[in-house]
């Protein structure tokens, strides 16, 4: 609206107050242009419409559009507590898993457990070996439940301060290596 | 800066007038040089900014990052300072949201050296040897260069309706609706939110889940709602979130509080939601 309305009301003469009102109904006047239906319409921020048809105009608008994505877990900075986040859901996953895969192949395969233990144990692996193949066997279980006692205060609204977020990680952290190194050695 | 502030006291000085402040200014002209020019000469802090640029008007063109040299000696203090120095001085197609300058308006919202944060409250790191990396914030349609579309967080936020609303509304505009101490001490560290976005972007259920998942920013508007005495709509508010996505995707990554430039904690708010979850009555609600 550029040009503006002004000097079809110019004639009323330009006291100083009356200019601002003026440029006021100027304003309005403008505004009435715009909300008319037409071309223009599209480019305006629709008045009235629900929360619903305002994320559809999105999604639809940026879908068809060009625009990129800005980049995100490649660029942002990873702290203990998302690294530690990431690694529940991943111990999560990995037992679950194994826990399927074991009771598989105790079902597929053609001997018993006792059998391929005793295989393992035949072949005379190097102690360094076999105690860090239980430490990785138990590292899982362990830091997954420790990380879920922190999930479960959480859930009660405990240690939500950013320091205290980092303790317990960090407690979690030792916690489970403790007690990984204790397991493997049994 | 030490010119600067020199040229100040003496320009205060001399402002009183009188052959003392001329004196002065004469004074405050050699000081002012002899400032300045080791200031050029010797001791140029020349930082690197890397700032992410993508212009919707060339059709094929990537996004890509852009050097710019600029010396911290002549510059002010903060990120945005940078970013308007090389606006004005250096490349005027940069484009970038700002307005207050002061961290109350939240449009200078981006991510910065990898976290997202307010540009004018942010600091320039002076180590010289590290390239500060600026890109807008993450996982959004980019309009331009560092900014990105917000229309799906405002409808968001909108869906929530982040207004008062009562049961009777006979009584509207007759009196203030009064609270207690108490009462009121339960909206602090919630309504100081600007919603700037900072922490819903760094939230990677929200980058992943955006279009279901309400993000940390909309969800602590809901809980400031929520837990408002004045406020009789708790338990629709509450059952607005009973599906899997709209609160459940929060998963406490916590990057949302440890990113807030106001430093509030949406991760407890949204915990303090999902206790309310729990315990409030769902047929009150959809009686």
């Amino acid at each position: 609206c550029a040009p503006g309305p002004f000097p079809l009301w110019g004639k009323e003469g330009l006291l100083c107050k009356m200019a601002t009102s003026l440029l006021r109904l100027a304003g309005r006047r403008c505004l009435c242009v715009h909300f008319r239906p037409g071309p223009s319409m599209q480019h305006l921020a629709p008045v009235g419409t629900t929360a619903k048809e305002e994320m559809a105009r999105f999604w639809d608008k940026n879908t068809r559009s060009n625009r990129p994505l800005s980049p995100h877990i490649s660029i942002y900075s990873w702290s203990l507590p998302m690294m530690m986040s990431i690694t529940h859901r991943g111990t999560g996953i990995a037992m679950s898993l194994g826990v399927s895969l074991f009771g598989l192949s105790a079902l597929v395969l053609p001997s018993h457990f006792p059998d391929y233990l005793d295989f393992v144990k035949s072949l005379n692996l190097p102690a360094a070996l076999i105690y860090s193949g239980k430490f990785a066997l138990a590292f899982p279980l362990t830091f997954h439940t420790w990380n879920g006692i922190r999930h479960l205060a959480w859930d009660m609204g405990k240690g939500f301060k950013i320091p205290q977020v980092y303790q317990s990680g960090v407690l979690v952290l030792v916690l489970t290596v403790l007690s990984s190194l204790g397991i493997a050695a049994m | 800066m030490a010119a600067a502030v020199t040229v100040g006291r003496a320009g205060f000085v001399s402002f009183r007038g009188g052959p003392l402040g001329v004196a002065v200014q004469v004074c405050r002209r050699a000081h002012a040089a002899a400032a300045a020019a080791p200031a050029t000469q010797a001791s140029a802090r020349i930082k690197t900014f890397a700032v992410y640029r993508w212009n919707p008007d060339n059709p094929g063109e990537k996004p890509r990052m852009q050097t710019y040299e600029v010396d911290l000696n002549k510059c002010g203090p903060m990120v945005l300072d940078a970013l308007i120095k090389i606006k004005n001085e250096m490349d005027a197609t940069l484009t970038f949201r700002r307005s207050c300058r002061e961290g109350i308006c939240g449009s200078c919202a981006m991510n910065i050296d990898g976290g997202n944060t307010l540009a004018c409250t942010k600091r320039i790191d002076t180590r010289l040897s590290k390239v500060a990396k600026i890109y807008p914030l993450p996982h959004m349609y980019v309009v331009k260069d560092l900014v990105p579309d917000l229309s799906n967080f405002y409808a968001q936020y909108k869906a929530i309706q982040p207004y008062l609303k009562k049961k009777d509304e006979s009584k509207q505009g007759k009196e203030q609706y009064i609270q207690s101490i108490e009462d009121r001490e339960k909206l602090d560290g919630l309504y100081e939110c600007i919603l700037c976005a900072c922490c819903s972007t760094s939230c990677p259920s929200y980058w992943w889940n955006g279009d279901k998942y309400l993000g940390p920013a909309v969800l602590m508007q809901a809980y400031r709602w929520m837990v408002d005495s004045r406020d009789d709509y708790t338990e629709e508010r509450l059952a607005q979130l009973e599906d899997p996505f709209s609160l459940y995707r929060c998963h406490t990554i916590m990057n949302c509080t440890k990113a807030c430039p106001k430093g509030l904690n949406p991760g407890k708010a949204i915990a303090e939601i999902k206790k309310m979850m729990a315990t409030y009555k769902e047929k009150a609600a959809s009686a």
